[in-house]
């Protein structure tokens, strides 16, 4: 994973992302095994809690899993453009209606966030708090919601009629104008990688690497 | 041929109806101006117009709207956007949002409808050239003034290549060079037999296109006639449309005592 986020350049936007994604389930999985996981090798006792070395150990396993599936989730959210994604996804069958409203999710957040800015800005300039402690933000922040949540609204629909003016309801396949780039390299990774996966699958439902404890 | 008959419109979840008894007949080739003070009823007009309202928004409608005279109660919504479509006054709501380039955008609509690629790209072409657009192709469109979207905007629906144009406000953030090149545009348009339906507020770019204005207040047709007739009459400016300059001049002239027709000559003179 790192190698690869090394690639694109994003390791470490990578690396910080995870830390934090994973980090609150990270410390309650660590408190949960190392203290009440049964075992027969005791490291230290704290009130009525045993540190066992095979609850030290679950929570090493765990805590590799979790940071390899935030790293990927991560990687994929850091390379991936939802736009490039969602229209490859047409481009292999997906119906345009639903990549529509895939995509439309994908952004909506994003663009929440701008504007909810552009309403902050000009909620600050007729006066209205939002900085300062953190409880006068949260006050100021409150009334910000209603106008953020209804102008999004109120504009995804303009737009989805905006779309429908443009045929774009229209049932049928369309002949798509853009191609994604895809390069041998991308193509041998890709079956590689998909090989790795069912040999990986293959492995695990017939013992043959070394189960770890 | 657009033909309204006897159309009144109420939007969904309320009880007054925003328009009254609407008669109108959009012939092709015909550019007809909306002209009318705010809250007077032109963009829900548009909307009842492009059978997007009650077809797609809700809201009940009375009378009909028939479309080269098939009724358009019914049509689905691709098969509308066939004969009709809709320009908003807001460019930022007529964007796709799923395209990654300007050129991209405008082809999005002739992709739709099903095109060949090399039709869709040659309809993409002739819309940019027409409102030279050339230099924008590359960018993304969700970074573009408001100017730069409005005029996209439009172009996207003429790369669909309608039958009928309905535009509300269509150069409320345009300069006067953009105003006039979307003009230009639109009058190319029409001379192919498309129709078009055009609310603005600014009457000076609808005296040099339209042959007829009708004039609407309240939900109501108040004056509808030949494009001189309806600038010139004195109703105009007590619904609060300001006429365009060439009346406003006329007028004034012609309350001191000069021929109206040596100030038209003189008008047309100037121009050409
Ligand atoms: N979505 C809606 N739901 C309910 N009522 C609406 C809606 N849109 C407009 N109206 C009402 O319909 C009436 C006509 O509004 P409309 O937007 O058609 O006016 P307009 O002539 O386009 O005005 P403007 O010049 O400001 O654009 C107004 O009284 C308005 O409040
Ligand atoms: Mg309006």
């Amino acid at each position: 994973m790192l190698p690869a986020a090394v690639i694109a350049g994003v390791a470490g936007r990578l690396v910080r992302i995870s830390a934090l994604l994973t980090l609150p389930i990270a410390i309650s999985v660590i408190l949960v095994s190392v203290f009440t996981r049964a075992g027969t090798h005791v490291l230290f006792t704290i009130g009525p809690f045993d540190a066992t070395t095979e609850g030290v150990d679950f929570a090493g396993q765990t805590l590799v899993r979790l940071f390899a599936i935030s790293t990927s989730i991560g990687l994929f959210g850091l390379t991936t453009e939802p736009r490039s994604f969602v229209l490859d996804l047409e481009r292999r069958g997906l119906s345009p209606r639903f990549a529509f409203v895939a995509l439309a999710t994908l952004e909506a957040v994003p663009a929440m966030v701008e504007r909810a800015n552009i309403i902050a800005s000009a909620q600050r300039a007729r006066g209205l708090d939002t900085e300062g402690s953190v409880r006068a933000r949260l006050r100021g922040l409150l009334p910000l919601a209603g106008p953020v949540v209804l102008s999004s609204l109120t504009e995804v629909e303009e737009r989805s009629l905006a779309l429908e003016v443009r045929a774009f309801g229209k049932p049928g396949r369309r002949e798509l104008l853009w191609r994604m780039p895809d390069s041998t390299a991308q193509l041998a990774v890709r079956a590689i990688l998909v090989l790795a996966l069912i040999a990986a699958i293959g492995g695990r439902i017939t013992n043959t690497f070394p189960r770890l404890p | 041929m657009l033909q309204l008959s006897g159309v009144s419109y109420r939007y969904a979840g309320y009880s007054n109806e925003v328009l009254h008894d609407i008669d109108l007949r959009l012939d092709d080739g015909e550019i007809i101006g909306l002209v009318g003070p705010n809250e007077a009823g032109k963009s829900t007009l548009c909307l009842v117009a492009s059978g997007l309202a009650p077809a797609s928004i809700g809201g009940s409608l009375r009378g009909s709207l028939t479309l080269d005279g098939v009724p358009a109660a019914g049509l689905a919504t691709h098969k509308l956007a066939e004969r009709v479509v809709i320009g908003f006054q807001n460019p930022n709501t007529q964007r796709s949002g799923i395209a990654a380039t300007v050129f991209e955008e405008i082809a999005l609509g002739p992709m739709n409808l099903g095109l060949p690629v090399a039709e869709t790209v040659e309809r993409t072409r002739a819309a940019i050239a027409r409102l030279r657009l050339d230099d924008l192709i590359r960018r993304d469109p969700q970074r573009l003034s408001g100017g730069q979207a409005q005029l996209v905007g439009i172009a996207s629906l003429l790369a669909m290549q309608p039958r009928h144009v309905i535009l509300d406000e269509p150069t409320a953030q345009l300069d006067p060079a953009g105003t006039r090149l979307v003009g230009e545009a639109l009058r190319a348009l029409a001379t192919t037999g498309t129709s078009l339906l055009i609310a603005e507020h600014k009457t000076d770019l609808l005296d040099g296109l339209c042959s007829r204005i009708i004039a609407i207040d309240g939900g109501r047709i108040i004056l509808d006639g030949p494009t001189a007739t309806v600038f010139d009459d004195p109703r105009l400016a007590a619904l609060g449309v300001e006429p365009p300059a060439r009346a406003r001049l006329v007028r004034a002239l012609g309350n001191r005592g000069l021929e109206g027709s040596i100030v038209e000559d003189a008008i047309a003179g100037a121009a050409s």
